[in-house]
C-alpha cells in the first residue's frame, strides 16, 4: 500500500479505537427521560433532569426503572406504567429504605460494584429514631434520600455529596435547625429538642479543625450520632464516643472519681455541640472554673482543682522566665541551642499534665509538673553560667581598656617629654 | 635591627629619598593642631574595619537562609567572634562619626582652598563611599531591624524622578528586598567599594603628603606677614601623638563594646509587618526625619522627590565648595558659607536628636 | 639627672604597654582564625554524632536548626531521620524500641517509621529528612539534611 494511505488508515484506526470507549459509555437512557425531562411540572421535571446531570447510580448502568418499575422502551404514558410493568412510582416515606435496600442490602449484588461497601444500613436505620419514628408513622424524619439525596446522588467522597464529612452538619440542620419542624420532638427528660446545635457546632474546635486545616478526620454530627443509626449517645456513653479519638483522655477519666459523679461525662465541662477550645482558666477555683460548678471552698475537690491550676501557671511562668534568660543570653552572643531544645521539652510536660488532669488525681499532675519544673531549673542553671560568662567576657574586656589607657597616658607623657627636650 | 633591615632594603630600592623625606617632614604647630589627627584616626578606623571585616569574611555567609545563623555562629561558636563582630559594628559607626568630624573641622578651617581642591573632592568622595558601606553592611546579618531599614532606605531611592525605579531594582536585585539584595550587598560591601575606597584613599593621602597639612587662614596670614610658624617633627613626634590618638579612638571602642554590646536582633522575616517605630542608623536619621516632616506633596510635585533632590543638590554643593568659596585661598572666605555650615552642623545635630526621639 | 631614669622608665612601660595591647589584640585574631568545635552553622545540616554512637533499634531526639529531630537507627542498621514534631500538638515525639514505631507521649499518637500516622490525634505524618554517612568506613558521622 502507497505509504500516505496505509498512514491514514493507521490515524483512521487510532480515532476509533479511542473512539470506542465512549461509545461503550452506559449512557442508557430510557422512554422515562424523553418525556420527564420536558415535562412542564417542574416536580416532574427536575428528578430526570438530576439524574441525567449527576449521579453515581446512572453512571454505573441504572437507570429510572430499577427503582421506579416501568417499561422504558415504551414512550406512552399509560403503557410505560401499566401495573403489568411493576411500576412503583413515587415511593411513601416508608416504603423508601425498601426502595435502597433492595439492591444495598443484597451483599452478593453489591459485591459486584461496591465489594468494600457496607449492606446493614437499613438493619442500622431501623434501630435509629429516625427508623423507630418512621415506624410509628411520623413520616417528618428524615429516610435516605433526606441526606442522600435520590436522583443526583453523588459518592460520599465527593466534596459536593450532602454526606461529604464537611456538608454533614448543613444537611442534618436542614431539618435539625428548623424550629417549625422540630416542634413537639422532646428530649427523655420533657424538654423540647433544641436546633442550635449547628450555630454551637460552628464555633467548636472540630468544626475549625475540619474547616480551616482540612481535617477530615475531625468529628462531624455522623461521628457521634451514628450515620444511619443515628441517635444521641446516650447518658453513660459519652466517654466511650468522645474517646474513640480521645482515647488517653478517655482512659485517665474513666479511672477517676468523677467517672460515676458526671452524669455526661466529658459533655460535663466540654459541651457536646460547643466544645470550644479548652484553656487552663476552666481548671482552678476562680469564676471562669468549671470546677466551682460542683466544688465549693472546704472541701477535697476545691483544694485539688486549686493545687493542680496552681502548679501548672507555676510551670508556665518558670518556663516564661527561662526562655527570657535564654533569649537574653542569646542575644548577648552565647549558643542557648541545648537550652532552647530543653525548654521545648518543659513545655511538653505542661502538655502532658493537662492530659494527666483528667484523672482528677493530683499527684499524677505534681509528678509531671515536678519533671517539667526541673528542667526548667537546669535551664536556668546553664543560662546564669551564660550570663556569668558574658560578664567574665565583659571583665577581660575592661582590663583591656584599662591597658589601652595605660599607653595612651604614657604616650602622652612621651609626647611632653619630647617636647621639651625640642 | 630595624637598621640593618632598612639598611638591606636601601641597597636595593635606594629609601635615600623616601628616608630624607621622613626625617625632614615636619607638621605646623598651633592653636588648631588638634584637628590634624581627625584625619588619621579616621584612616585607624578604616583599617580596624578592613581587619575585622576580612576576619567575619571567614565564616559570613551572604545568603537569605545562612546570614543570620551564620552571625550566631559567629557570635556563639567562634572563639571571640563576640569581639570581633562588636568590634565592627561599633567601629563603623565610630568611622562615620570621625569622618564628619573630620569635614566639618577641613570645612571650617578652609582647608579645601587651593592648592587642596582634589584633597577635598576626595575625601568628599569618600564620605559618601563610607556612608554607602554603613548601609550596605547594615543588612548583611539579615535581621528584622536590618531588612526593614533597607526596605526603607532603598524604597526613598524611588523619589528620584526618571531613573528611580530603575535605581531601585539595581539596588534590591529585583522589586523587593530580597536574598538577592543580600548577595548584591554584600559584593558591593566587600569589593566594590574596598576598590573604590583604595584608590580614593590613596589619592587622598598622596595629595597630603605631596602637599603637607593646610594652615588655617589666621596662621597663613601670619606666615605671609613673615612670622615663622612653630614646627613640630613628623617622626617621632607628630606619628607618636597619631598613634596616641588612635589608642584613643581603641579605647572608645573597647568601651562601646564593654557598655553597649551589639545584639544580634531577630531573623528576617519578609512577611512580618513592620516593627513600629522603625528607623535607620544614627547617620542616616536627620535625612529620614526630613523626609517624614516633607508634606506628601509640595506645589504639585511629589514630597519625597523634593526632599531627595534637595539633598543629591546638598551633596553636590559639598563636592564642589572649594569652587564656591574660590576666594577663600586669597584670606577671604564667603561668610555665607560659614553661616551655611554652621547652619548644616545645627541641623544634623538638632535632626538627629529629634529623629531618635520621634521613633 | 633624673632625665635618663626617667625616661627609660617611661620607654619601658610604654614598651610593655605596647607589646601587651599588641597581645590583646593578636591572641584573640588567632583563637578566632582556628576553627570552632563545630565547623559551620547548623541550618541545612546537623551532624548527629558518630555511626558507633547509635546502636540499631534505637533514637535519639537532637536539635536540627531552631526544632528538634528525631534520628532512628532500624533493628537492620538503615537510619532514619524526622522532625521530632509532633503534628497534633507540638510535642517531641520519641521512638519505641519495643513496637518499633515513633510514639507522642502526650496524646499517645503513633507513627510508623516512614512517618505516616498509624494511630491517635496527629493528624498529618511527620516530616522525614535525609540521612548520609560521611567519613572513613567505620568511622563515619551520620549527617542529618533537609530534603
Amino acid at each position: 500500500m502507497a505509504t500516505w494511505l496505509r498512514n491514514l488508515t493507521f490515524v483512521v484506526a487510532v480515532v476509533l479505537a479511542l473512539a470506542a470507549p465512549a461509545a461503550a459509555q452506559p449512557a442508557q437512557t430510557s422512554g422515562c427521560e424523553t418525556c420527564h425531562k420536558e415535562h412542564p411540572q417542574p416536580a416532574l421535571s427536575t428528578p430526570a433532569r438530576d439524574f441525567l446531570a449527576t449521579d453515581v447510580h446512572r453512571e454505573r448502568g441504572f437507570t429510572c426503572v430499577d427503582c421506579h418499575g416501568g417499561n422504558p422502551n415504551e414512550t406512552d404514558q399509560v403503557r410505560a406504567k401499566a401495573p403489568a410493568t411493576g411500576f412503583k412510582g413515587k415511593p411513601s416515606p416508608q416504603g423508601v429504605t425498601a426502595v435502597c435496600a433492595r439492591c444495598h442490602s443484597d451483599a452478593a449484588f453489591m459485591r459486584k460494584y461496591a465489594p468494600k461497601q457496607r449492606v446493614d444500613q437499613e438493619a442500622e436505620y431501623a434501630t435509629s429514631v429516625h427508623g423507630q419514628q418512621l415506624a410509628k408513622g411520623d413520616t417528618k424524619v428524615a429516610t435516605c434520600i433526606s441526606c442522600h439525596g435520590a436522583h443526583g446522588v453523588r459518592l460520599v467522597s465527593d466534596a459536593k455529596s450532602p454526606v461529604y464529612p464537611v456538608n454533614v452538619a448543613a444537611t442534618c440542620t436542614t431539618c435539625h435547625a428548623d424550629t417549625e419542624r422540630m416542634k413537639g420532638y422532646k428530649l427523655p427528660d420533657g424538654s423540647p429538642l433544641p436546633t442550635d446545635q449547628r450555630v454551637k457546632y460552628e464555633k467548636s474546635v472540630h468544626y475549625t479543625a475540619m474547616t480551616q486545616r482540612s481535617d477530615l478526620s475531625a468529628p462531624t454530627c455522623n461521628d457521634c450520632h451514628g450515620n444511619h443509626g443515628a441517635a444521641p449517645p446516650g447518658v453513660g456513653a459519652v466517654t466511650n464516643v468522645c474517646g474513640t479519638c480521645h482515647g488517653v483522655f478517655a482512659t485517665k477519666f474513666a479511672l477517676s472519681t468523677h467517672r460515676q459523679i458526671f452524669d455526661r461525662g466529658c459533655v460535663e465541662c466540654h459541651s457536646n455541640h460547643e466544645i470550644i477550645e479548652p484553656t487552663d482558666a476552666m481548671l482552678g477555683t476562680d469564676k471562669s472554673s468549671m470546677c466551682i460548678t460542683c466544688h465549693s471552698d472546704g472541701d477535697n475537690g476545691f483544694k485539688a482543682a486549686a493545687g493542680m491550676r496552681a502548679e501548672i501557671d507555676k510551670l508556665k511562668a518558670a518556663i516564661d522566665r527561662s526562655h527570657a534568660l535564654v533569649s537574653s543570653a542569646e542575644n548577648a552572643g552565647m549558643a542557648m541551642d541545648e537550652q532552647s531544645l530543653a525548654l521545648r521539652e518543659a513545655a511538653n510536660h505542661l502538655t502532658l499534665a493537662r492530659t494527666e488532669m483528667h484523672a482528677f488525681e493530683p499527684k499524677a499532675v505534681t509528678t509531671v509538673l515536678e519533671a517539667g519544673l526541673g528542667i526548667t531549673a537546669k535551664v536556668d542553671a546553664e543560662g546564669q553560667a551564660a550570663l556569668e560568662e558574658v560578664s567574665f567576657r565583659k571583665t577581660g574586656l575592661a582590663v583591656s581598656l584599662g591597658a589601652i589607657l595605660l599607653v595612651v597616658v604614657a604616650l602622652w607623657l612621651k609626647i611632653r617629654s619630647l617636647r621639651a627636650t625640642d | 635591627m630595624t637598621q640593618q633591615v632598612l639598611a638591606w632594603l636601601d641597597e636595593r630600592l635606594d629609601l635615600s629619598a623616601l628616608r630624607a623625606f621622613v626625617a625632614e617632614k615636619t607638621v605646623p604647630k598651633h592653636r588648631h593642631s588638634v584637628w590634624y589627627y581627625m584625619g588619621g584616626i579616621t584612616l585607624f578606623l578604616v583599617g580596624v574595619q578592613v581587619a575585622t571585616g576580612i576576619l567575619l569574611l571567614l565564616y559570613y555567609r551572604p545568603s537569605a537562609s545562612e546570614a543570620y545563623e551564620s552571625v550566631q555562629f559567629i557570635v556563639s561558636q567562634v572563639q571571640f567572634g563576640w569581639l570581633i563582630r562588636n568590634l565592627h559594628a561599633w567601629s563603623a559607626n565610630l568611622l562615620i562619626l570621625m569622618a564628619f568630624v573630620h569635614l566639618f573641622s577641613t570645612f571650617f578651617l578652609r582647608a579645601y582652598r587651593k592648592p587642596r581642591e582634589l584633597t577635598w573632592v576626595t575625601g568628599v568622595l569618600l564620605l559618601f563611599i563610607m556612608l554607602a558601606f554603613g548601609f550596605s553592611g547594615y543588612l548583611l546579618p539579615w535581621n528584622e531591624l536590618a531588612f526593614f531599614a533597607t526596605k526603607v532606605g532603598t524604597g526613598s531611592a524611588g523619589a528620584v524622578p526618571v531613573v528611580g525605579d530603575f535605581i531601585v531594582r539595581f539596588l534590591r536585585g529585583g522589586d523587593d528586598v530580597t536574598g538577592a539584595t543580600l548577595t548584591r550587598f554584600y559584593g558591593i560591601h566587600v569589593a566594590i567599594l574596598p576598590a573604590i575606597t583604595t584608590v580614593l584613599l590613596g589619592a587622598h593621602l598622596l595629595f597630603i603628603q605631596r602637599q603637607g597639612m593646610s594652615v588655617p587662614l589666621s596662621v597663613e596670614k601670619r606666615e605671609k606677614a613673615g612670622e615663622k610658624i612653630p614646627q613640630e617633627p613628623f617622626f617621632p613626634n607628630y606619628v607618636l601623638h597619631d598613634v596616641m590618638w588612635w589608642y584613643v579612638a581603641l579605647a572608645v571602642l573597647a568601651a562601646l563594646s564593654l557598655f553597649l554590646p551589639w545584639e544580634l536582633g531577630t531573623k528576617a522575616d519578609a512577611f512580618a509587618s513592620v516593627p513600629a517605630g522603625i528607623r535607620p542608623e544614627w547617620y542616616f536619621l536627620a535625612m529620614f526625619q526630613t523626609l517624614k516632616l516633607i508634606p506628601s506633596h509640595v506645589m504639585g510635585l511629589e514630597g519625597e522627590m523634593l526632599g531627595v533632590l534637595g539633598f543629591s543638590v546638598a551633596a553636590g554643593l559639598l563636592l564642589v565648595m572649594p569652587f564656591l568659596d574660590r576666594h577663600a585661598a586669597d584670606g577671604r572666605p564667603s561668610k555665607l558659607i560659614t553661616a551655611a555650615g554652621i547652619l548644616a552642623v545645627i541641623y544634623l545635630v538638632v535632626f538627629t536628636i529629634y529623629g531618635y526621639l520621634a521613633a | 639627672m633624673n632625665e635618663v631614669p626617667r625616661r627609660l622608665f617611661l620607654d619601658t612601660v610604654l614598651g610593655l604597654g605596647f607589646v601587651s595591647t599588641a597581645i590583646a589584640i593578636l591572641y584573640p585574631v588567632w583563637r578566632y582564625v582556628i576553627p570552632p568545635a563545630s565547623a559551620e552553622p547548623a541550618t541545612d545540616s546537623v551532624v548527629a554524632g558518630k555511626v558507633s554512637e547509635f546502636r540499631p533499634n534505637s533514637g535519639a531526639v537532637l536539635k536540627f536548626g531552631t526544632k528538634p529531630a528525631l534520628l532512628v537507627r532500624t533493628s537492620d542498621g538503615q537510619f532514619k531521620a524526622f522532625n521530632a514534631v509532633c503534628t497534633h500538638l507540638d510535642c517531641t515525639v520519641q521512638y519505641k524500641s519495643d513496637t518499633s514505631q515513633i510514639w507522642c507521649p502526650c496524646h499517645n499518637g503513633f507513627y510508623d517509621l516512614s512517618g505516616a500516622v498509624v494511630s491517635g490525634p496527629p493528624p498529618r505524618p511527620l516530616e522525614s529528612f535525609q540521612v548520609n554517612l560521611r567519613g572513613e568506613p567505620g568511622q563515619e558521622d551520620v549527617v542529618i539534611s533537609r530534603t
